[in-house]
């Protein structure tokens, strides 16, 4: 497959489409004056998106995965911070599944 | 956005880029065990060893790579999978225009070069870390790097390899993205003024979800929060 030169093309199209998404919001943002309406906006997002992809997690989550995002999220809250968070969800994962739940 | 931050000049500094890097530590691990599932794919898909590094090395987006195998074939049907990079990758868009308020003042080619390894996690630790400290790109282009090397390691490594691996679900190696995320909400939303956004951003990639495929859902719940964001500065007095 490496001699065929259209999957270069292929990948090539990929990287462009990939990088022009990564740099293209910070770019486009660089023409809009910023006015604190549109900062708020911005400001709200992060959280708006972490919610997306969690709720996305959720929604095809059995009761291991569940139990996992509730110990990642309140390890991290009330104990350790994200780090010590992250380590106990997967730990959750990890040994509800050996359990064979 | 914390006001007084955003006034302060942001910078690009090699401490930054150190910082990042072991701030990232963990999810170079997730980097790697995705690389290896990506590898082992690519192999089925009868990539060479050299095409599925060089895809990894160049495309840097696992999601977009693993949905373009879905739909490779002969002759490459070159406009579904441009049109699927863009789907799984236009969340980016959104992210990378968050940073803008914060990034101002950083030098622009190091800012564009740090936008090259964008991941969610990075972004997600990088505006977390800017909320306490001065904002500096290299500490985004840290997290980059630090999963960047094990992508591309762990794409050979996973070619090679090709279906003698174990599974890493036995070890919940499949959920470091959930839990990232999950212990990130938990240290992100702290002001009673992210309820709505989070509320907003949660019900609309659900209910999108079900009407759109690839990552769209969460483009849809980010400017939905976006949008309960601007609606609430408007009603501040």
């Amino acid at each position: 497959m490496a001699a065929d030169p259209e999957i270069w093309i292929a990948i090539a199209g990929m990287a462009l489409v990939a990088y022009a998404c990564r740099a293209g919001g910070y770019w486009a943002m660089g023409f809009v004056r910023m006015t604190p309406r549109l900062e708020a906006g911005l400001a709200a997002m992060p959280s708006a998106l972490v919610a997306a992809i969690l709720a996305r997690t959720l929604a095809s989550a059995g009761p291991v995965e569940i139990g996992g995002v509730a110990a990642a999220f309140l390890v991290a809250r009330y104990a350790g911070g994200d780090f010590a968070g992250m380590i106990a969800g997967i730990a959750a994962v990890a040994v509800l599944r050996n359990l064979g739940i | 956005m914390d006001e007084a931050k955003a006034a302060q000049s942001a910078a690009f500094t090699w401490g930054g880029v150190r910082k990042g890097a072991a701030a990232g530590g963990a999810m170079a691990a997730n980097a790697a065990v995705y690389g290896v599932i990506f590898g082992a794919l690519a192999a089925q898909a009868g990539f060479d060893l050299l095409v599925a590094a060089a895809m990894s090395a160049l495309v840097y987006a696992g999601g977009a790579q693993v949905a373009s195998l879905q739909i490779w074939a002969s002759p490459i049907p070159l406009a579904a999978v441009w049109a699927t990079s863009f789907a799984v990758n236009a969340r980016y868009i959104l992210q990378s225009a968050s940073l803008r308020p914060w990034l101002r003042g950083s030098p622009p080619a190091r800012t564009y070069a740090s936008l090259f390894t964008l991941s969610d996690a990075g972004w997600a630790m990088s505006l977390h870390r800017w909320r306490s400290e001065r904002p500096d790109a290299g500490f985004l282009f840290g997290t980059g790097v630090v999963q960047y090397l094990p992508w591309v390691g762990g794409t050979a490594a996973g070619h090679v390899l090709g279906n003698r691996i174990g599974s890493p679900e036995s070890w919940g190696l499949d959920f470091i993205f959930p839990a990232f995320f999950a212990a990130m909400a938990a240290v992100m939303w702290k002001r009673r003024s992210e309820l709505g956004p989070i509320v907003a951003g949660g019900g609309a990639a659900l209910i999108a979800e079900r009407f759109l495929a690839g990552h769209w859902s969460l483009v849809v719940g980010g400017l939905a929060g976006s949008l309960v964001g601007v609606i609430a500065h408007g009603r501040r007095p």
